[in-house]
């Protein structure tokens, strides 16, 4: 009996030691903060976001870079965290959604998700709202079109993205005017 | 009797676009946020996706690669040797059924596998690295047999997908398996006399109209954890799902336990559209955790198994003949709908049922005939989808009369006003239409206004248009639907008045993003007479605290809820009324409620705050009288029965719902791309709860029904495997593919028994969208098309063709 | 994801060729657009992850008067969308690469990475073919240059060897008066692979180049028929004439995107649309 608890523990060890040779430091900056981990260097920068740092927000609905639920701003571009392995985020400044509210305020952009109502189950409103920020600092005054070119990469099922469009167009009049009087 | 002049009555008809919606009420009506926004946008809302506990282990599926397969053999040794392993489990390992209506189906394939991505044999391991890996390592042995492709060859009853079909247990009386064949469920409704009716016409038209399988696409896959017990029969459920108590109700059924022994937990949900009604991981799930020792044990599918072992819609095939006479009026219409229903039972042989009371649309025909076959074929099973089979029978008759209007050279308006059910007339299962059912003349009206209907494209116009490359074309197709629910239906709601005197409910019904919470908080407000923010209904649905709803389906959460809700808040006013009568030596009778605040109605500075009514009145001397504030309200289905078995008459609906979806596209005639410029969707609702919910159901299913019209649907190879199992080849609109203008219509003829006279909308707005651009597209082109999707490609392989029909 | 690879960074071009030359299973990551979906749909079984991105030999985005544009291996999608010089000179390519995908991705996608991946549908060959792009490899052994006309070998296939790598693509200057388009047609609005899809450039002498993706196992340039086309000289009546040719040039294939009847007539329909807009003949 004994003998074969030995056993497996050694086992164990084995495969440990295995994983732990390659493991790599992953040191980055998450919604402004330092992140140092040692991590295995398969894993994907949403699994990272997600299972390690427990950022939740950040969703994952297809793994194949076709939904943008996984959107978060790296280095100031959107990406779909679910094709970056974390490893390539080495050195980088990642914002996910919980970094958008700052100082205990929601910002313009999530207030006017609210009150046009751009979400339903909620589900890719992380995402919607990662495109439309990324959107928004590289281009604080979109056409209707580059709202669209910008969002399209962003799949929703339940809105109809109406309410979506409508409320990243408002967001971004109420921010240029924020900016007017500041 | 000289004709009405419809079109005259149509601009005559006013009507309210959304923008200018009022409400009479304090709440009801308003366009309120919805109370759970703040999580939403900011990610603190938790899904079952993002659920971890401790000791967790994570589950993988390995899934049948063959359409149909013999299981001769599997070999777990080796998946079982890798450490991290604790559980592989295959057919072999459990007799235990998950059916819906029909026992057809074991958890995992048990000596055949009967579609492509079916589960074969699955693993709980300590991460999901391990468990993928050892999926791997299971070896199975298949021998392959000739699969039931299609619905041809499965109406030849030469090989059957269940052998036992005959003795398959069902529910009894509502559904009808038919022995040696494969048709899972015949249902039938008949009225009057059909052979007489064919008789009368002056003109008989027989058409075929089709269309393939499409996948729900909710944001969240199917996923769960769950934890059971292996020293007693508890199980403990997390799950993505809409149905909490359905789901217990058939946990229990399928482990033979009793449904006290088994709690079910809805978090945050990220969409269903139907495809989490119902029992899907959880047995699968259950059993791992229990091989498992008891630890909770996750599963989530991938996007490619949500599109390949999670039901869908089912494909269907309506096959309608038309009588009628010169003068445009209905005299006969038989129509036999086959759905190409999959592997297993599920939902679907629910949704072939529907289609005898549903699927004939809003029209008085006095004699008339469907029948509905589900079929099973060896694919992915159908189940429930937003709808429930109303988008697939509307595509055959509201094209049908289309095509009939063309034929008889009626204005397609005129035609539909002619038949239209007005009060008075009677359906296909006898029931009387009163004023209280609602009008899809009014929906109608108002819809075809909105986009400008004035008759059909001429000849000559089309000509000139087609020389610019787009040609633009109108069209519009009517939307009936009553929940598809059983007759005993009920919903139930508790409130609790906490002591600062705002209310907390719980009801059993899932919001699962068509905002129920925020609405029946707003229901209870109006009642109570309070601030919205006085009242919250609680999100999270725990069927050990939350009071008992059926399922969350059918469009039926507002209508049934809604009523309970104001029950309970009635009985929670009724409660603090008594007690405040004693206290101010009133009477109940004398005495008011308003913001918080019961009131003399004589003198109104006597009064008693309701939070100081609410654990028990405290007199000065310390005494109390009264106690904690509880109330309840329950809703059952207002007189509904089962549909006679041969005759499908009875009483199906608690509210049909109405509407009408007019659309203005335009038609590349070069590439056969269909551009939708303008929707205008109009529905009876009795009353608008929440008008920004109602908006928001309006765009999104307007939207997904532009998935179904022009896009969306299954690919089978010749060996009846899904070739286009994800998002690369299953596309889903996207925000550049929404219409240019979408203008909602709100009618409000009340219905009496209804909340504040509501009737529930949800899967309405989808339903009639493809009818709608399909009878658009004959209006540009010249040119019926009879199957969907009209996808660019097939649009213009039909234009190439030369043909008139293509079918 | 099954494989269980290690991740390499390194600095300088000579350490990545070295070892790609020394390590069997070796992957180049470039965007990762393609290759973690290989991987995560475990089509690949990768021992090491090659991540080019450090090198700065790779980030050369440089256009010379008179010579034209090198695109190194680490210029992403949206830097090619956001460049001026592509914006003016090289329009085709500016088109297909705001097409490609979707936002999120062009920030990560590479152009050397989609022609590295040989997608016979791929956006970006037909553009890069019309102006005789050629491509930069190197291996530890040397470099050499190739036409992009002869990179791709079949579907997913190119000439690369094992242990060679793309530096860059090369795009002559295509001098002033030089105009070109990409154009193709999709499922749906939004993002989509393309059924099928034609770049058109009428060059400073006003002669036509035409390539097409996604109707043969690479995408094509199709100089039999420009070479026609050109001796006949652009007219209304030759581009309605080449939009019909065209379907002889291709071989189509149906698959579950579209079939061959459809490609075969879109391919024409684009032509028509392409040589249209470039000459602002009406047809
Ligand atoms: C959702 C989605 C949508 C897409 N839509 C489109 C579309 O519309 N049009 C389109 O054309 N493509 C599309 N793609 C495919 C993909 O985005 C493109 O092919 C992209 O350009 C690939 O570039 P990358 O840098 O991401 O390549 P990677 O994935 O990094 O590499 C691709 C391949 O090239 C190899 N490779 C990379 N760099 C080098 C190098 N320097 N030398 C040698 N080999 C190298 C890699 O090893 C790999 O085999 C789509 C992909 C996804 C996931
Ligand atoms: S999860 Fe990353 S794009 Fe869908
Ligand atoms: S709100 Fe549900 S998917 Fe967008």
């Amino acid at each position: 009996m004994a003998q074969k608890a030995e056993n497996k523990a050694c086992a164990m060890t084995t495969a440990h030691a295995e994983s732990m040779e390659r493991r790599v430091r992953l040191t980055c900056r998450v919604n402004g903060q330092f992140v140092v981990e040692d991590i295995d260097p398969t894993m994907l920068l949403l699994h990272f976001l997600r299972d390690r740092l427990k950022l939740f927000g950040t969703k994952e609905a297809c793994g194949e870079g076709e939904c943008g639920a996984c959107t978060v701003i790296m280095n100031g571009r959107p990406v779909t965290s679910c094709l970056v392995l974390a490893i390539e985020a080495e050195g980088s400044e990642i914002t996910t959604v919980e970094g958008l509210a700052k100082n205990g305020e929601l910002s313009i952009l999530q207030q006017e998700f609210i009150e046009l109502d751009a979400l339903q189950c909620g589900f890719c409103t992380p995402g919607m709202l990662m495109s439309a920020r990324a959107l928004l600092d590289r281009n604080p005054d979109p056409t209707d079109d580059d709202i669209k070119e910008a969002m399209s990469g962003n799949l929703c099922r339940c809105t109809g993205y109406r309410q979506i469009f409508d409320a990243v167009k408002k967001a971004a009049k109420r921010e240029r005017e924020e900016l007017k009087r500041s | 009797m000289s004709q009405p002049d419809y079109k005259k009555e149509m601009e005559q008809f006013s009507y309210k676009q959304h923008l200018d919606y009022e409400s009479p009420y304090r709440h009801v009506g308003k366009g309120y946020s919805r109370a759970d926004a703040t999580e939403k946008v900011t990610g603190q809302a938790r899904y079952t996706y993002d659920l971890e506990f401790p000791g967790m282990l994570y589950a993988k599926c390995l899934h049948s690669p063959y359409a149909r397969a013999k299981i001769v053999s599997i070999d777990k040794s080796k998946a079982l040797a890798l450490p991290g392993v604790k559980a592989v489990l295959c057919g072999e390992d459990t007799d235990i059924f998950v059916g819906l209506y029909m026992q057809d189906k074991y958890v995992f394939a048990r000596g055949e596998a009967r579609y492509q991505g079916e589960v074969v044999a699955a693993v709980a391991a300590t991460t999901e690295e391990i468990a993928e890996k050892a999926i791997t390592l299971i070896d199975v042995e298949y021998e392959l047999l000739e699969p039931v492709y299609n619905l041809d060859q499965a109406l030849k009853n030469e090989t059957l997908v269940h052998p036992n079909i005959g003795e398959i247990a069902h529910t009894e009386g509502v559904f009808f398996p038919q022995a040696d064949t494969n048709i899972a469920s015949l249902n039938k409704s008949r009225r009057g006399d059909i052979d007489k009716g064919f008789e009368e016409a002056d003109v008989v038209i027989e058409n075929e109209f089709s269309l393939p399988a499409v996948a729900h696409v909710p944001l969240e896959v199917h996923n769960c954890i769950v934890q059971a017990d292996p020293f007693s029969n508890k199980i403990k459920i997390w799950s993505s799902a809409q149905s909490p108590f359905a789901l217990r109700q058939m946990m229990a059924a399928s482990f033979g336990i009793n449904e006290s022994d088994i709690q079910v937990v809805i978090p945050y949900v990220g969409g269903g559209f139907g495809g989490k009604a119902g029992i899907h991981l959880e047995p699968l799930t259950a059993l791992l955790s229990k091989a498992s020792g008891g630890l909770p044990v996750k599963l989530k599918m991938s996007r490619e198994e949500e599109f390949n072992y999670m039901p869908t819609r089912a494909g269907m095939r309506g096959r309608i003949k038309t009588g009628v006479k010169k003068d445009g009026k209905l005299t006969a219409m038989e129509i036999v709908y086959d759905w190409d229903s999959g592997a297993y039972a599920d939902y679907g042989v629910n949704v072939g049922k529907t289609a005898v009371y549903g699927g004939l649309g809003p029209y008085d025909v006095p004699n008339a005939a469907i029948t509905s076959n589900t079929i099973y074929t060896n694919k992915v099973f159908s189940t429930a989808y937003r709808g429930f089979g109303h988008l697939e029978t509307l595509w055959t008759i509201e094209r049908q009369m289309d095509v009939l209007s063309q034929k008889l050279g009626i204005d397609p308006y005129d035609f539909r006003m002619m038949n239209m059910l007005r009060p008075g007339s009677r359906t296909i299962t006898g029931e009387l239409v009163t004023e209280s059912t609602g009008s899809p003349i009014d929906c109608l009206k108002a819809a075809a206004k909105e986009i400008g209907w004035t008759g059909r494209k001429t000849e000559e116009e089309r000509e000139r248009e087609w020389k610019t490359g787009k040609v633009s074309g109108k069209g519009f197709a009517m939307i009936q639907k009553a929940p598809a629910m059983p007759a005993n239906t009920s919903s139930s709601v508790i409130m609790q008045m906490c002591g600062d005197g705002h209310v907390k409910m719980m009801m059993g019904g899932v919001d699962y993003g068509q905002g129920a919470v925020t609405a029946m908080a707003q229901i209870a407000a109006e009642e109570l007479n309070v601030p919205i923010e006085m009242v919250e209904c609680r999100r999270v649905i725990d069927t050990d605290t939350n009071p008992y709803d059926w399922n969350t389906v059918a469009s039926k959460l507002t209508w049934m809820a809604g009523n309970a809700t104001i029950r309970a808040a009635r009985n929670m006013v009724k409660q603090m009324k008594k007690l405040a009568a004693a206290v101010l030596h009133s009477a109940p009778e004398f005495l008011g409620h308003k913001d918080g605040y019961i009131y003399s109605l004589h003198r109104p500075e006597q009064r008693i705050a309701y939070k100081d009514l609410a654990l028990g009145y405290m007199f000065p001397d310390g005494s109390g009288i009264g106690g904690p504030l509880i109330s309840h309200g329950v809703c059952m289905a207002d007189g509904l029965t089962n549909l006679h078995p041969q005759t499908g008459q009875g009483h199906p609906a608690a509210a049909w719902t109405f509407g009408c979806h007019a659309v203005d596209i335009e038609v590349d005639i070069e590439s056969g791309d269909i551009h939708v410029k303008k929707i205008a969707s109009a529905f009876d609702i009795g009353q608008v709860i929440n008008e920004k919910f109602v908006y928001g159901q309006v765009c999104g299913g307007i939207v997904q029904g532009i998935g179904s019209a022009i896009l969306e649907g299954y690919k089978f190879s010749d060996e009846n495997v899904l070739l286009n199992p994800s998002f690369t080849d299953n596309k889903i609109p996207t925000m550049k593919d929404m219409p240019d203008e979408i203008v909602p219509i709100y009618i409000e003829n009340k219905q009496y028994n209804g909340p504040y006279g509501a009737r529930g909308i949800a899967e309405h707005t989808m339903i009639s969208v493809p009818s709608a651009i399909g009878n658009a597209v004959y209006d540009a082109l010249g040119i019926n098309f009879y199957r969907l999707p009209l996808t660019p490609e097939n649009v213009m392989l039909g234009i190439l063709s030369g043909e008139k029909d293509i079918r | 994801m099954l494989s269980q690879f290690e991740y390499i960074k390194p600095l300088v071009l000579d350490e990545a060729l070295t070892f790609l030359a020394e390590h069997e299973q070796t992957y180049i990551l470039a965007g990762g657009t393609d290759l973690i979906i290989m991987l995560n749909k475990n089509m690949i079984d990768a021992k090491y992850i090659l991540d080019v991105k450090s090198i700065p030999d790779l980030d050369v985005f440089k256009f010379t008067e008179g010579e034209g544009l090198e695109i190194g291996a680490n210029v992403t999608v949206n830097e090619l969308v956001e460049s001026d010089v592509v914006q003016s000179k090289y329009r085709a390519l500016c088109e297909a690469a705001s097409v490609l995908a979707t936002e999120q991705l062009r920030n990560r996608a590479t152009l050397v990475g989609n022609i590295c991946n040989a997608s016979p549908g791929a956006d970006l060959p037909p553009s890069l073919l019309i102006y005789d792009a050629t491509v930069k490899i190197a291996s530890a052994k040397g470099e050499r240059s190739v036409p992009l006309r002869t990179f791709f070998t079949g579907v997913k296939k190119t000439l690369l060897n094992k242990d060679e790598l793309v530096v860059s693509v090369f795009l002559p200057d295509p001098g002033k008066q030089d105009n070109s388009i990409y154009l193709r047609q999709t499922r749906l609005r939004g993002h989509d692979l393309s059924t099928v899809g034609v770049a058109c450039r009428l060059n400073g002498d006003g002669k036509v180049a035409i390539a097409i993706n996604a109707v043969a196992i690479t995408p094509l340039l199709l100089t039999d028929l420009s070479d026609q086309l050109n001796a006949k000289g652009l007219s209304e009546e030759s581009i309605l004439w080449a939009s019909e040719e065209i379907k002889k040039h291709i071989k189509p294939i149906t698959d579950v995107r579209a079939s061959k009847e459809y490609r075969s007539h879109m391919a024409g329909i684009l032509l028509k649309r392409c040589l249209g807009q470039l000459t602002g003949k009406e047809v």
